[in-house]
């Protein structure tokens, strides 16, 4: 259980967290989604305690996450894969974490049999690891000490899309167990593919969250029939509000079901009726996305 | 005429096909197992300073860097003992021989204490170290004593490998034998040692940053050195405030006068008390990126 309210985190002007509230349950598996620069890794290590806030708190199973008493057992966090010593192998990655906690050092094989790392490429070190093999060592580092609240900041850059499927198992498997579990991404597929509740935020600030079927779900309907203009013409008729689509067929604020009563009523044969697509999140963020690329260019 | 092409022994798997290149990442398993469960409570106290120092001396000697520095010490006082040894036949008392093993020591460790701070931020393992341990004051003291056990451990061997050599020169060489040294003079190569270390240490979470601290720790004081030595008021501070300087009767064998140890005092406290203390609070507040 992760509780996040109303943090905001500023740096001289620019505010990187602007006033997010939220929580993250147990159970279940939360994407933190949002473009580069939108202030998740930001949130993330403020949860962590690595970052102190301007104002408002973040606290983890009900305490600030500095007040947990060996934290690596209660919290397993993956901040950047990239952020391990160059000359350590990654066994010893694992075995410092296990002295650090207090477990067993059969942990630590389990951990590297549990992510695919053969003993071979444990015991290289980490200078040498692609990408993808530093996320699946962070994972292992991140679960070692079988920790209640998982908080990951892009695990699946640099996995393929088999490790994005592994990852999703791996971490549904985990939130099944109870666990609760907070990964981000700048990438809405694979939050898609993994997560169970969305959040969103753009500029620091929370711009959507909810399911992903509550996201993900399609608004009205689509319509196309052998004649739109005259179908566009009798749902006005009966009040019901459609916009024509450059791309052809009609968007309709209603229940596939009413538009097909309209149609029937009118004498208008359809070609094809069916809900919406769910064009919200991905709009919504392809607007942020954008919002962001812009200012990229116009830095 | 001679082949040199190699072909496929006949039911025996293609060498070009088999061999991987070092580097091939072995696969993802085809079915994610879910992490077992560490049987048991969870813990309710925080993580021993014990293990945060155990945890702290291994990371100074895990790592290849590591690794050299300690090479690089056994190589450094290797080569002063065998020159010890030949030099003059060999005919140098036990306190030269200890001199010999204790000063390339003390002044390659302190590096190992740069380094225990700094990789935190230059190889940013603190984002793991400080959210296992996030009173992380607790981290730098930790890093504090695992440097100081290192010194010691590093003095215990160098009073051994300079007997050893003082001991090789009498049976190999015949010379006259001269163990006699000061308990102050130990105590103060022991000492430099330390301090050495400590202040590394310092510096280290003063600068957050590798190549700053070592070049501070390196050249400040013999910049120090060079400007007292020209302007006159300065070597009066200097007295005060140049380490080298006010270790300097440590080494001599005689009791040190009350205003020297005032000198010492002043001087340890500029140079490693106050960088630890300044560099505690540093890496208290720090942000962890």
């Amino acid at each position: 259980m992760i509780t996040v309210d109303r943090l905001t985190k500023r740096y001289g002007g620019f505010t990187a967290v602007d006033d997010v509230s939220f929580e993250v349950g147990p159970g279940q598996v939360t994407g933190f989604l949002g473009p580069n620069g939108a202030g998740k890794t930001t949130a993330m290590r403020i949860m962590a305690g690595l970052t102190p806030a301007t104002s408002g708190t973040a606290t983890v199973l009900g305490r600030p996450y500095a007040s947990l008493p060996n934290p690596g057992r209660y919290v397993g966090t993956l901040l950047d894969a990239s952020a391990q010593h160059a000359g350590r192998t990654g066994r010893e990655v694992l075995n410092l974490g296990a002295v650090f906690m207090g477990v067993d050092r059969n942990r630590v094989e389990e951990m590297l049999d549990l992510v695919g790392l053969t003993g071979k490429e444990a015991g290289r070190r980490v200078r040498n690891y692609s990408l993808g093999m530093r996320q699946r060592l962070g994972i292992a580092n991140a679960l070692l000490g079988d920790p209640e609240v998982l908080i990951l900041d892009e695990p699946a850059n640099g996995l393929d899309p088999a490790g994005i499927r592994w990852m999703r198992d791996l971490l549904r498997g985990y939130a099944e167990r109870g666990g609760t579990v907070l990964l981000s991404s700048h990438l809405l597929n694979e939050i898609e593919r993994v997560a169970d509740e969305i959040i969103v935020i753009g500029h620091g600030r929370i711009v959507a969250q909810g399911t992903k079927d509550e996201l993900l779900a399609g608004v009205g309907t689509f319509v196309r029939s052998v004649d739109d203009a005259a179908l566009a013409r009798a749902l006005e008729g009966a009040t019901v509000s459609a916009s024509v689509l450059a791309t052809g067929g009609l968007l309709v604020e209603a229940e596939p079901v009413d538009v097909g009563r309209v149609a029937a009523a009118a004498g208008l044969a359809l070609v094809e009726l069916r809900a919406g697509d769910s064009r919200g999140l991905e709009e919504m963020f392809l607007e942020l996305t954008s919002d962001t690329a812009r200012e990229e260019v116009a830095a | 005429m001679s082949t040199t092409t190699t072909h496929p022994v006949p039911g025996m798997p293609d060498p070009s096909t088999t061999a991987r290149s070092p580097h091939a990442e072995s696969p993802l398993p085809a079915v994610a197992a879910t992490p077992p469960p560490i049987p048991g409570e969870r813990p309710t106290r925080g993580v021993s300073f014990g293990r945060l120092v155990h945890v702290e001396l291994r990371k100074m000697l895990d790592t290849r860097a590591g690794r050299w520095l300690v090479i690089g010490v056994g190589a450094a006082i290797a080569t002063a003992l065998v020159i010890l040894f030949f030099v003059d036949g060999g005919q140098h008392p036990f306190g030269s021989y200890l001199q010999a093993t204790t000063m390339p020591m003390a002044i390659i460790l302190p590096v190992v204490g740069i380094l225990a701070v700094t990789s935190e931020w230059s190889q940013r393992t603190g984002l793991v170290t400080f959210t296992m341990e996030p009173r992380r004051i607790r981290v730098g003291w930790a890093k504090f004593a695992a440097s100081m056990l290192v010194g010691i451990a590093a003095f215990a061997l160098a009073i051994g490998l300079a007997a050893l050599a003082h001991q090789a020169a009498i049976t190999f060489q015949g010379i006259t034998p001269g163990w006699s040294i000061g308990g102050l003079v130990v105590a103060g190569a022991g000492l430099y040692v330390l301090l050495g270390l400590a202040q590394g240490v310092g510096f280290g979470m003063l600068f957050k940053n590798t190549p700053a601290a070592i070049v501070t720790y390196f050249a400040l004081p013999t910049a120090w050195g060079i400007l007292s030595s020209l302007v006159t008021w300065l070597d009066t501070a200097a007295r005060w405030l140049n380490l080298d300087r006010t270790m300097n009767p440590l080494f001599l064998g005689k009791a040190l006068t009350g205003e020297q140890w005032a000198q010492l005092a002043t001087s340890v406290g500029v140079w490693v008390v106050l960088p630890l203390v300044v560099g505690m609070w540093r890496l208290s507040r720090a942000e962890v990126k």
